[in-house]
């Protein structure tokens, strides 16, 4: 009856909407006219038997839309299956591809996995420190707030008045709060004594910063008045290690500092702000504080007012500001000309923010040469399956379908590379969280979370694309034509190559440019080692003591127990000598800074009084650190209390404020001239040679030394010189002995060889130069492989021509020269690109470096000449074997 | 075609009818309709509108497949066939089918005993 179709073997393509439609139209207006024409032969006329057939049928419009709906969405249904059965096909496809050539598979993956890993590691931190919003609610509101200096310079403090009149005029804020930091010792609970970072809060800090205690409450507006009865906060992480997580803690008494406080709340994990904070107590102004203006010591943290903006916020405070500077021009002046805030994330984060992007952009690199090794690699792989791709296409593949089993391939090696990446990612991380250097903030909270995970698998589907997809395209373009006629010999090995020689380039490139930025955080860090710090740390402990006012009231027990704490260090075994310092420990952080007055000198301008670091020492301690004097006499134990006061200099505060005349015998007062020098000071006795203060890369400062005997403090730094300097152990664990007879509740901490000291003020530098180190290093490895892999295949591809020149004469050294070139134009025009962008890559290392121009020909040079030496090696492997080919086996076609 | 009125049909039997032509050979609609009017001696009249809803139905549950060939006048033609599916399918409603109409038939037949 009817030509029956055969069994399908090919698919058809996919029918369109309108195709479906058109379809069942067909198929309908057949059926109508099959039974109109039966009718006619019944005897109907022809148009009756139209109208009767379609009258017969039924709902035929119905009937069309629930065909046509019915079909397409079978249509649908069958195109996904589809995509799905040929992604599967795809995927078994490429794994089997991949299990094939495992050295290759292992070696894409394992390049992958460490840029991958380096870049998910590193964002992790830059998310973490940089990104990562505060631990409060409404973060993006919170700001702090800066006096603005006549030169444009951020203050971060405020004295009470300034503070309490800004909170008092401002609307745009909903609260501001006052704090500062400081330590104070919790002792007298059944364990040993500890000093334990405090903070002391406006009683609206936590309402400003938004947050819920895990347990109690936090400070009640009034807290912070004189006379209200003393209370204190807890970190999460104190209250677990020292009470153990004891909920009973809450409404007990501590002694803090000798003072009763009762605790009233815990604050949660991870709120420690400011400072990493374990005590917060209010913030009482006495009457002395609420009446110096200039007495700046705090700082402010406000929350912007509901519908204020930042522009609304900052437009006020330099308003407020101006008032403050016209009104109070005696104590403003010169300091406040203008309030400024910035966010808090911006200001917590501060310096480190560009470091951590030069190490994103570094490691980004990193990656991309990983990229374009592998697709290198692909290129390579491509050239060698290119019989394969031809008997593919040649059997109706289309350039789509093959791109895209090439493009999976690529992508099940990115995502292998990934999860191998994160794992590498996880490793270091925790080895950056526990190497990391102090003061970058909040690193120790960082951890591969989800968005570090999201971020690996974007990075790693997004490096497939990457790398795939250029081998992919170039693969796909087969001329079949071409292929055949040539055989098996690749068709395409020109243009092959030049992609590959492009990326090679590429590549070097980049890695010139890390190379030379390591380069040059390399030269500053042995820079900072050749700085002399001005003292002998090597065999010097250093330890210090903070003595609580409650026990240590007034000067005469302050002097006895300091000079009894002195003797007992003289006397532990082979220490030679001792000595005590408040505010003269290097790379300690504290800073006391005071103007001065010099008898006979004219007064000076407001705003414009020379300063000076302020501190105190006891006579053996420049003689501890071996720091020698320069004029003068040392300070001696005749200078004490009830003898004249007496002062040493050191040689940049004589060099600054003394350049013409003999310092020895000026006296010196602290304080503004017209106060006549309310602080007292003494006569200079003597001077000192210069020691680093705060960092080996910053320059000496003007420092006077007062006797500590005539102006006795409570915050001892000790260090003690032992004469051998075996077993630092023995003589830490000496010294705590000899503290706890003293005191059991004297508080020790910061005991460490004072070679650390120094060490852990280099160790942000160490930090970024290792990181960075490392990441050049690899680059540098990967273009070495690069390059290998470029002159290898490409000798390969050329032994018929090699064998043909070597069998019409060449020699074997000039068959080596010709390839050796050929690998070092590549690499030398990579360094060629690489130091030009260096050139401009390096201007983000700018503040990292020390005593190292960011275009230090040295070593641009330098790095230039060992990426040559390194192509060349790359590149003289195959030569050697190319010149090893017998022209013999060449010529016979079997090489 | 005949006049007269066919059986009103239940939902569910066209699909039955559909499978069971197919099972001799692929056959467009037309031929389906007329077959099944001619095996049932008349007696069943598929709406031709109920008849093509029906067979895309099955098309879509992979009952049956359809195919484009030419008719005896060389018409392009939608030939419908059944899948191994659609075959199973079949021999189901087949048995729940006979089932039926046994047990209805039983009811049906019983005479009232006697009395």
């Amino acid at each position: 009856m009817s030509h029956l179709p055969g069994r399908r073997l090919f698919r058809f393509p996919w029918r369109t909407a309108a195709q479906v439609a058109a379809d069942v139209d067909t198929e309908l207006d057949f059926h109508l006219e099959l039974v109109a024409r039966e009718l006619m032969d019944e005897g109907w006329p022809a148009e009756a038997a139209g109208s009767e057939a379609r009258r017969r049928f039924g709902d035929l419009e119905a009937t069309r839309r629930i065909c046509r709906d019915l079909d397409s969405r079978k249509e649908t249904r069958m195109k996904w299956m589809d995509s799905f059965g040929e992604l599967g096909q795809d995927l078994r496809f490429a794994g089997r591809q991949l299990a094939k050539s495992p050295g290759f598979t292992l070696v894409a993956i394992l390049t992958l996995a460490l840029g991958i890993g380096a870049t998910t590691a590193i964002f992790s931190v830059v998310y973490g420190v940089l990104l990562r919003p505060l631990p409060y609610p409404q973060p993006e509101r919170l700001v702090r707030a800066f006096a603005v200096g006549p030169a444009g310079q951020l203050h971060g403090a405020f004295s009470p008045p300034n503070l309490l009149d800004y909170r008092a005029a401002s609307r745009a804020l909903s609260g501001l709060s006052g704090y500062h930091g400081g330590t104070l010792n919790l002792s007298g609970d059944g364990s040993e004594a500890e000093r334990l970072p405090t903070s002391w809060v406006s009683a609206n800090f936590f309402s400003v910063l938004g947050t819920k205690p895990l347990a109690g409450r936090t400070f009640a507006p009034g807290e912070d008045r004189p006379g209200a009865p003393r209370v204190a906060i807890l970190s999460e992480e104190i209250w677990r290690r020292r009470f153990g997580g004891d909920r009973q803690v809450v409404g007990r008494s501590l002694t803090l500092s000798g003072d009763p406080y009762q605790v009233i709340g815990v604050l949660r994990h991870g709120e420690r702000f400011p400072f990493s904070t374990d005590v917060w107590v209010p913030l009482v102004f006495s009457p002395t504080e609420l009446a110096q203006r200039g007495a700046v010591f705090l700082g402010a943290l406000g929350r912007m007012a509901p519908g204020a903006t930042l522009k609304g916020v900052q437009a006020e405070a330099g308003v407020v500001g101006h008032r403050l500077r016209d009104q109070f021009p005696a104590d403003n002046k010169g300091y406040i000309d203008s309030l400024t805030v910035v966010p808090m994330l911006e200001r917590v984060v501060g310096d480190t923010r560009k470091p951590l992007l030069v190490l994103l952009g570094a490691v980004s690199f990193v990656l991309l040469i990983a990229c374009s090794n592998v697709a290198n690699l692909l290129l390579v792989r491509a050239a060698a399956r290119e019989g394969e791709i031809v008997i593919r296409a040649a059997l109706g593949a289309g350039r789509a379908r093959i791109v895209r089993q090439l493009l999976t391939e690529s992508l099940v090696l990115a995502l292998l590379g990934g999860a191998a990446g994160v794992g590498l990612a996880a490793w270091a991380l925790k080895l950056l969280v526990s190497a990391g250097p102090q003061g970058i903030p909040r690193l120790s909270e960082i951890g591969l979370d989800g968005v570090a995970l999201a971020f690996a698998l974007g990075i790693a589907l997004a490096t497939g694309v990457l790398f795939g997809l250029a081998p992919a395209l170039q693969t796909s373009r087969t001329d079949l034509a071409a292929a055949i006629r040539e055989g098996s010999r690749g068709s395409k090995g020109r243009g092959g190559t030049r992609a590959r020689s492009v990326l090679v380039v590429v590549e070097t490139a980049l890695a010139v440019v890390l190379l030379a930025g390591a380069g040059l955080l390399i030269r500053s860090f042995l820079e900072l080692q050749h700085v002399d710090p001005g003292f002998k740390p090597e065999g010097v402990v250093t330890f210090n003591v903070e003595l609580p006012t409650s026990q240590y009231s007034d000067e005469a027990k302050l002097r006895s127990v300091t000079a009894a704490l002195l003797e007992r260090m003289q006397r532990l075994p082979q220490v030679s000598a001792a000595g005590v310092t408040v505010y003269g420990m290097p790379f300690a952080g504290g800073v006391n800074m005071l103007t001065f007055t010099v008898a006979g000198w004219p007064p000076s301008e407001p705003g414009k009084a020379p300063v000076l670091r302020v501190a105190a020492v006891t006579p053996d301690y420049f003689k501890t650190l071996g720091i020698p004097l320069v004029k003068g006499r040392a300070l001696n134990p005749r200078d004490r209390q009830g003898a004249p006061r007496v002062v040493l200099l050191n040689a940049a505060a004589v060099r600054k404020y003394f350049p013409n005349e003999d310092p020895l015998g000026k006296q010196i007062a602290f304080g503004l001239a017209d106060a006549k020098g309310d602080i007292p000071g003494g006569e200079v006795v003597g001077v000192v040679a210069d020691f680093k203060q705060d960092a080996l890369d910053q320059e000496v400062e003007p420092q006077v030394f007062q006797a500590y005997d005539q102006v006795p403090q409570q915050s001892l730094s000790v260090v003690v010189r032992s004469s051998s300097p075996q077993s630092p152990g023995m003589l830490a664990a000496a010294i705590k002995q000899q503290v706890r007879e003293l005191d059991p509740n004297l508080p020790l901490f910061g005991l460490q060889p004072m070679t650390e000291v120094v060490a852990g003020s280099t160790s942000q530098s160490r930090f970024y130069m290792v990181l960075l180190g490392g990441f050049a290093f690899v680059s540098l490895i990967l273009a070495a492989i690069g390059i290998y892999g470029v002159i290898a295949y490409a000798v390969r591809q050329r032994s018929q021509e090699i064998g043909i020149r070597m069998a019409l004469g060449a020699s074997r050294e000039k068959v080596v020269r010709m390839v050796v070139g050929q690998g070092l134009a590549l690499a030398v025009a990579g360094a060629v690109a690489g130091l030009l962008g260096a050139l401009v890559a390096t201007r983000g290392l700018r503040s990292l470096l020390y005593e190292v121009s960011a275009s230090d020909p040295a070593i641009y040079a330098g790095v230039a000449a060992l990426l040559v030496l390194v192509a060349a090696v790359a590149s003289w492997l195959p030569a050697r074997r190319a010149a090893t080919t017998d022209p013999q086996l060449v010529l016979r076609g079997e090489a | 075609m005949p006049k007269t009125t066919s059986l009103e049909l239940m939902q569910g039997t066209v699909a039955v009818l559909i499978l069971k032509t197919l099972s001799w050979g692929a056959l467009h609609g037309y031929d389906i309709s007329r077959s099944i009017r001619q095996r049932s001696d008349g007696a069943l009249g598929v709406e031709d509108a109920a008849l093509y809803q029906a067979l895309h139905r099955l098309e879509r549950k992979g009952w049956i497949e359809a195919e484009w060939g030419l008719s005896e006048n060389n018409r392009r033609a939608k030939f419908y066939r059944l899948t191994g599916e659609g075959r199973q399918a079949l021999q189901t409603e087949l048995t729940i089918w006979s089932r039926y109409v046994d047990a209805v038939s039983k009811v049906l037949e019983t005479r009232p005993a006697a009395s």
